[in-house]
């Protein structure tokens, strides 16, 4: 809020406070790098020791890459999210452009209904649409994994909020110029949206990155399991886990998706900045 | 933003009817692919799974009878659903209100300075973006009663550790601070945008008019423009502890005793361990009307004190 | 039940019947070509070994059935699921290798094929290692569903050096739960360690193997009553009870006891042989590890529950059963079950491995870990599957009750009442 830089040593009692809370909140995620490289029998001890006294990265993280095909893997989770993310996209801009742009009846009643879907757990609709994929024959492909997701309430509700910030005269002059409401939504709308879109990606990335019911649910063949399934080979309730593999395969799944957030991230707080949650 | 509106003619405002009927029709168009993904993915297999709900549909069998209202009046005397709708309300409450302070505090402390922005907005982020089958093996240790960190912490300066995860007075609890430790950085993040958007003349303005505190500063500046993206927040943070169910499923699958069973465990667990579907669908929809009524009211009561733009 | 159409079982049973009566039946035309089976199971991470090392033996030695993985389930849960789902739509494996107590589930939809006329073909079952009461443990619904495959009682794990830390002869492991219970309050003198832990949470498994102890059943034996209301139950309870009071059992759940096991900070654990291997390698060389039977109750009455997983065809094609079953025989064949037990260390299902000192003598010498549960064998039943629609969620009242006499919120009498009122109003519930 202040714009000129605070000395450091009046920066000092908030950085030391922020850093002790993020320490604090990264605690699994250090446990699970120390675990990814330690031997199994170094895992459960007395007192916390994260430095292994036998370098075993080796060995837990070759164990991941033979047993499982982690570029395999990933490659669909890139797939997979890309593919449910150009979706929402494409079929939430254009609804929520309606929704805050035009005014047309039952507009507030479409809205309304549309909120409804964000208050529906996956778990609900899962066996009705698990019976008509398969039916459509559509079990263990890309579509399956894909298709409930193409609907997203989130993405509507955000986007509308971004459009409804948006200078009106944007339109009204693209509207002067005699565009029509398709090519205004393709030339005028998409590409201003952009910073929102990032937002969104990131939002919707990773929830479905890490998605693990319904992949279980529709996907039974090796090779189209995604990145969460793949660490899922390593879980066994009944035998223990092997906690070495187990955590080598969750921090490179769990790697792309920070090195993603990182990268987008200034984008990202702009994206949504820009979304005029303000008003 | 909205004064742009005010300022456009008059004449562009008071459409033709013709106009009016076009841009319906092409709203209408813009909306179609969503609202029939809507219908295909959410509403008709939502809608058939409320109708399952007056069945005595098991996973597995092949055919099944119409019992009408049998399974709700079953579900009026289940102790378990009483208890899980209990824990649920007792869980959002806790992690609802603490998570959107937390995001709130965190965002203010991070962009009140400009060290370490990345760094930090990158580290209270990563919880949310956590694999829930791994950290559980994490939560577990840090939480394990005898070896674990935290209560070898509480041991050294003289407190004995409760059992966090094995005792029913605690493990709702522990997992509301699993549920806060996740959400928190969601919503410093939404947070931070609505942060970042208010106009810097604006405190300098406050200043002039007096407000040299910076709680006044808060008060009279921050505050009101944050409001519509705390709307968002609120919305979304009540949803999003409501349907709360990774922790659960993998880390307490609803014990000891059902007490850390959340309402959308309790309709997997119905429907897919215990296989009786058209109970679980029962489940369901008491839980879909009440949810619903909730967000009516929550927004009619937040939505009336947003102050926007 | 359904309302109006023939039990769904029965029904099926009667189509199974008439086709591989039909198979058998029909002239004996040699086909050329090979028959391709899928097969399905769950747990790669225990199974994974021992499955495809089967297959590629099966595989080897004829030509006729090859046999094909489809993506193993994480956790029977899931792949019970998978079957169930793929009732509806069709889509299933020909042989599926499920938990033993879910067979019945299978079993009361019709979906588990009954093996009986393919092991009439066999010619003298006991000749070949099929025991009655091995046998027995894939019956379900009064069908054969399927046969054992790789099975697991429960044993007792424990921590030498830290037994002889608090003054015990670890050399000499108790046999009856009162000493037990005594060397637990001893190790937990030490301070900053547990004495025992005994299992108790998940589901019933490790309870029966008190009740199973006591002489007693988990129902009776026309399976229209609780088992455990009587005296045995009731003496199982107050055992549990006395864990935690004169033992000093701490409320440990998930995966804790293994934790603080390994970590070196609990003297003994009761769980399941099949986390042998686990243990094993968790515990490393932090300290000497054995394992023993499980505490002897009622010698002469006294029986343990059976876990693990068995084999159940799926498929209605009469064609494809014959090709699942030759498999299903090879897996429990002496030689099949000799593969299993190598790479996972479960119990074997084939009562010459036993027998006969040949086939896994070696193996026995060599992992002495794994020789208790072998030795328990003889005690073994089925771990019990309650009938009717909500048989798994009284496995969940049964462990939700158990909770409160481990945080010692009630007694075992009031348990008892409460678990035997509410398991018998869930079973009347759904017949």
């Amino acid at each position: 809020m202040r714009d000129a830089p605070i000395p450091f040593w009046r920066d000092t009692p908030r950085l030391a406070f922020l850093l002790a809370l993020a320490v604090l909140f990264l605690m699994p995620y250090i446990w699970m790098a120390a675990v990814s490289v330690k031997p199994r029998s170094e895992v459960f001890s007395g007192s916390l020791q994260l430095l292994p006294q036998t370098w075993n990265a080796i060995e837990n993280y070759g164990r991941v890459f033979r047993e499982i095909p982690v570029g395999r893997y990933l490659l669909n989770g890139i797939i997979v999210c890309a593919l449910i993310l150009v979706f929402q996209l494409a079929f939430a801009i254009p609804a929520a452009y309606a929704l805050a742009k035009l005014n047309f009846r039952g507009r507030d009643t479409l809205f309304a209904f549309v909120m409804l879907g964000l208050l529906v757990p996956a778990q609900v609709p899962s066996i009705p649409l698990y019976v008509a994929i398969a039916n459509a024959g559509l079990l263990n492909t890309y579509a399956a994994l894909v298709m409930p997701f193409t609907i997203s309430v989130f993405a509507i509700f955000l986007f509308r909020q971004f459009f409804k910030a948006m200078p009106d005269e944007l339109i009204h002059a693209a509207r002067l110029d005699g565009m029509g409401e398709f090519s205004l939504v393709w030339r005028v709308i998409i590409p201003n949206a952009w910073p929102a879109a990032t937002a969104f990606g990131i939002f919707s990335v990773v929830a479905h990155w890490s998605d693990l019911f319904w992949p279980l649910v529709v996907i039974n063949r090796g090779d189209l399991y995604t990145p969460a399934l793949g660490v899922l080979h390593f879980r066994s309730e009944e035998a223990g886990d092997d906690y070495g593999a187990l955590m080598a395969a969750a921090a490179l799944v769990t790697a792309p998706l920070v090195a993603a957030f990182l990268l987008a991230q200034r984008r990202f707080i702009e994206g949504i900045t820009m979304t005029g949650l303000k008003g | 933003m909205s004064d742009v509106v005010a300022a456009t003619p008059y004449r562009l405002v008071r459409a033709a009817p013709m106009r009016r009927a076009g841009e319906a029709v092409a709203a209408w168009l813009l909306v179609a692919p969503a609202v029939i993904a809507f219908l295909l993915m959410l509403l008709i297999p939502t809608l058939a799974m409320v109708a399952l709900a007056f069945t005595d549909f098991e996973l597995g069998r092949t055919s099944f009878r119409w019992i009408g209202l049998e399974n709700f009046s079953e579900l009026l005397e289940d102790r378990g659903f009483r208890q899980s709708v209990q824990n649920t309300v007792l869980y959002v409450a806790f992690v609802t209100p603490l998570s959107i302070l937390g995001g709130l505090g965190l965002a203010m402390l991070i962009e009140a300075g400009l060290r370490g922005r990345t760094f930090f907005r990158a580290a209270f982020f990563l919880p949310v973006v956590s694999l829930m089958v791994a950290m559980a093996t994490a939560w577990q240790y840090l939480m394990h009663p005898t070896i674990g960190p935290v209560n070898n912490l509480l041991r050294s300066i003289g407190f004995a550790g409760p059992n966090w995860l094995g005792s029913s007075d605690w493990v709702l609890i522990s997992l509301g601070l699993i549920g806060i430790w996740e959400n928190v950085g969601f919503n410093m993040v939404l947070i931070l945008a609505g942060l970042t958007a208010i106009p810097r003349d604006l405190y300098a303005a406050a200043e002039v008019d007096g407000a040299t505190s910076a709680w006044e500063r808060f008060r009279l500046v921050t505050w009101p423009l944050l409001g519509p993206t705390m709307l968002f927040v609120i919305i979304i943070t009540t949803i999003r502890s409501i349907r709360t169910f990774d922790t659960v499923a993998t880390l307490t699958q609803g014990g000891p005793n059902k007490a850390s069973e959340l309402i959308v465990w309790t309709i997997y667990q119905e429907g897919f361990t215990f296989l009786r579907m058209g109970y679980g669908a029962a489940v369901t929809v008491v839980f879909l009307i009440v949810v619903l009524g909730l967000m009516l009211l929550q927004m009619r009561l937040v939505e009336r004190r947003v102050h926007y733009g | 039940m359904t309302a109006s159409t023939l039990h769904p079982s029965r029904r099926m049973a009667l189509h199974v019947m008439a086709g591989a009566a039909g198979v058998v039946a029909a002239p004996r035309i040699v086909r050329a070509q090979t028959v391709e089976i899928t097969a399905h199971y769950s747990m790669p991470a225990i199974f994974k070994l021992a499955q495809e090392a089967v297959a590629e033996e099966f595989n080897r030695r004829q030509t006729a059935v090859r046999v094909v993985y489809s993506n193993p389930t994480p956790s029977y849960e899931d792949g019970a699921q998978l079957i169930l789902r793929g009732a509806a739509t069709g889509q299933l494996p020909d042989i599926s290798f499920q938990g033993l107590n879910r067979l019945r589930i299978f079993a009361e939809r019709g979906l588990a094929v009954d093996l009986r006329p393919f092991l009439a073909e066999l010619g003298d079952l006991r000749a070949l290692g099929y025991t009655e009461q091995l046998l027995n443990l894939g019956r379900a619904n009064g069908i054969q569903a399927g046969m054992a495959w790789a099975t697991s009682n429960p044993i007792s794990y424990y921590n030498v050096d830290l037994l002889r830390r608090a003054g015990l002869d670890a050399d000499r492991f108790p046999t009856n739960w009162d000493e037990v219970i005594r060397w637990s309050a001893q190790v937990k003198r030490l301070g900053g360690v547990e004495g025992m832990f005994f299992r108790w949470p998940g589901d019933d498994w490790m309870f029966s193997a008190l009740v199973f102890g006591f002489g007693g059943r988990m129902l009776n034996a026309d399976e229209t009553d609780v088992g455990f209301a009587g005296p045995e139950g009731l003496n199982a309870l107050r055992l549990l009870d006395r864990f935690v009071r004169e033992g000093g059992m701490p409320n440990y759940t998930g995966a804790a006891d293994l934790q603080a096991f390994a970590a070196g900070r609990l003297g003994m654990m009761f769980r399941t042989t099949a986390q042998v291997v686990g243990v094993r390698e968790s515990v490393g060389r932090n300290f000497e590890l054995r394992t023993a039977r499980l505490p002897i109750i009622d010698p002469v009455n006294g029986r343990l529950p059976t876990g693990g997983a068995g084999g159940m065809i799926v498929t209605r094609d009469p064609a494809r059963q014959r090709a699942a079953f030759a498999f299903l025989r090879f897996c429990t064949s002496v030689e099949g079950t000799t593969i299993m037990v190598r790479n996972t260390g479960y119990v074997p299902t084939n009562q010459l491995a036993l027998d006969e000192p040949r086939h896994l003598a070696s193996f026995y010498a060599e992992n002495p870990l794994f020789r208790p549960a072998t030795e328990q064998m003889p005690l073994m039943i089925p771990w019990t599957p309650f009938p009717g629609a909500n048989s798994v969620r009284i496995t969940e009242t049964i462990v939700n009750n158990l909770a409160r006499i481990v945080e010692s919120r009630a007694t075992p009498e009031e348990v008892q009442r409460d678990m035997a009122n509410e398991v018998r109003r869930l079973l009347r519930a759904r017949a």
